[in-house]
């Protein structure tokens, strides 16, 4: 079997086992996903019911939405290595540093794009926004932003699974490097939902590109030196 | 317990003149802040030995296995499984070496017969084989009763009988086990007598760490007893001090706590 192929058997198995490990414990994930709802909800409220601002602010407050949401999911899939010794015995495996960073990040982007696929409609019903039109620049705007986001937060999770602060911390060391995706992914949402007027939605969707690959690569090279104690 | 099969690691046999040892440390030292867990050890462990590894608590014997493990670096001084160091070279030794620790290493929402798969694959266990030797080594610990209920609901001796069978799936050279009869009943620890006699009959070298000395006495070809960080003894066959120096240069202990 190439080196390849078994690195991406692994992160496959990596990817199964914390879905399989989320979904059983479902009131993680509900919770969160009601979290993200709430969210939106209270933006909502705290906007007025001005329907032209609501409208205006939707993009913002929906990938803020997802990015606080975002926060406890791929926290959380780094959580499930702290059950008795786990973290430990997956790096004792003797496995590609890069499968497991890659495995782990496939978990956070299933997670992201759970998170996008409900909040999406969410804020098209509390905010009366049309997504028929714009559907698929906006797929494509989710799908970057969430790799982007995973690939960020699979990091960081990694750096701040053993501190005892870890929920504050995640935020605190993650905020700051994911704020040039949140600019991108808003803008990108914003030109797709009012049909990009000014054709500036392909440099947004560049930009997130840009940025996904630099940090998948910055991730799967520094991952490995987070498993070292 | 039916006769498993040991999957034994192929090793690197040296030369004639100077087989390699499975075990060499030499100033083998680790610092936790300015604590020294293990301070100076040199030893050397011949292929194919089960060595007990005794002494009081905080002697340094989890560091010393954790080391072995490429779990932590060595601050000072270096170890070689195999001839392969770990400091450097520990994705090699990772390939050849299995580490039972204090903590099972198991995923609570997972089943038995899951978390073995997921190993399975870490352990590049051929795909072909992997559902029949997930299937005996769960057999060989008493578990296939319970192969599909959720190690959340396992008590602290199944959990340990089930990272025992995560260590029946896959090729190893060298063992390295951290109190394997702790949380476990007497069958329990028969099982783990009866699987160190295996270990030994086919030749891979086993370093045992633990406190049931009379237990493991007729286990073992060797003991080393450490203490304070230090070594304090050593008796038996298999298991020597290694008279080597460490390089000219090196960073001295001295003055450090031990």
């Amino acid at each position: 079997m190439s080196e390849l192929a078994r690195n991406a058997g692994i992160a496959l198995a990596i990817a199964r086992k914390d879905a399989l490990a989320e979904l059983r414990g479902k009131h993680a994930t509900t919770s969160t996903l009601f979290f993200a709802a709430i969210v939106l909800l209270l933006f909502g409220f705290a906007l007025g019911p001005d329907s032209r601002k609501l409208t205006e602010a939707a993009p913002g407050l929906l990938w803020l939405a997802i990015v606080f949401a975002g926060l406890l999911a791929v926290g959380r899939l780094h959580l499930v290595e702290t059950d008795d010794g786990a973290l430990e015995q997956l790096a004792l495996y003797p496995v590609d540093r890069r499968a497991i960073y890659a495995g782990k990040a496939l978990s956070g982007l299933a997670a992201m794009l759970v998170l996008g696929g409900v909040l999406l409609p969410v804020v098209a019903i509390l905010y009366g926004i049309d997504l028929a039109a714009a559907w698929l620049p906006l797929i494509v705007t989710l799908l970057l932003g969430a790799i982007g986001f995973a690939a960020v937060g699979t990091f960081y999770a990694g750096v701040t699974v053993r501190m005892r602060a870890r929920e504050v911390m995640l935020p605190l060391l993650m905020l700051p490097v994911i704020a040039p995706l949140l600019l991108a992914a808003v803008k990108a949402t914003t030109a797709a939902l009012g049909g990009d007027p000014f054709g500036e939605l392909t440099s947004w969707l560049q930009l997130l590109a840009g940025y996904d690959i630099v940090m998948l690569i910055a991730g799967a090279a520094t991952y490995g030196f987070l498993l070292e104690e | 317990m039916p006769q498993t099969t040991i999957y034994v690691a192929p090793r690197s046999p040296g030369s004639p003149d100077n087989p390699l040892s499975a075990v060499t440390t030499l100033e083998l030292a680790r610092l936790f802040g300015r604590s020294a867990a293990l301070a100076g050890v040199s030893l050397r462990i011949e292929p194919g030995k089960t060595i007990a590894l005794v002494g009081p608590n905080g002697a340094g014997k989890t560091t010393l296995l954790r080391i072995l493990a490429t779990a932590i670096r060595p601050s000072f001084g270096s170890a070689q499984v195999d001839g392969l160091d770990v400091a450097k070279d520990p994705e090699r030794v990772r390939t050849r070496v299995a580490y039972l620790s204090h903590a099972t290493g198991l995923y609570d929402d997972l089943t038995a017969l899951e978390n073995l798969r997921f190993a399975a694959t870490m352990l590049d266990v051929p795909a072909a084989e992997i559902e029949t030797r997930i299937g005996t080594a769960l057999a060989d610990v008493g578990l296939a009763a319970v192969a599909e209920a959720r190690v959340v609901t396992f008590s602290a001796g199944m959990r340990k009988r089930l990272a025992l069978g995560r260590l029946l799936l896959s090729p190893h050279s060298l063992l390295l086990l951290d109190e394997p009869h702790a949380a476990l009943d007497e069958a329990g620890m028969a099982l783990v007598d009866e699987l160190l006699g295996r270990w030994r009959e086919v030749g891979i070298t086993v370093l045992v760490a633990s406190h049931a000395v009379e237990r493991l006495a007729p286990l073992v070809d060797g003991s080393v007893r450490l203490d304070g960080g230090l070594l304090a003894e050593i008796s038996g066959t298999g298991v020597s001090h290694n008279p080597g120096r460490a390089h000219i240069g090196a960073p001295s202990m001295a003055g450090f706590d031990s």
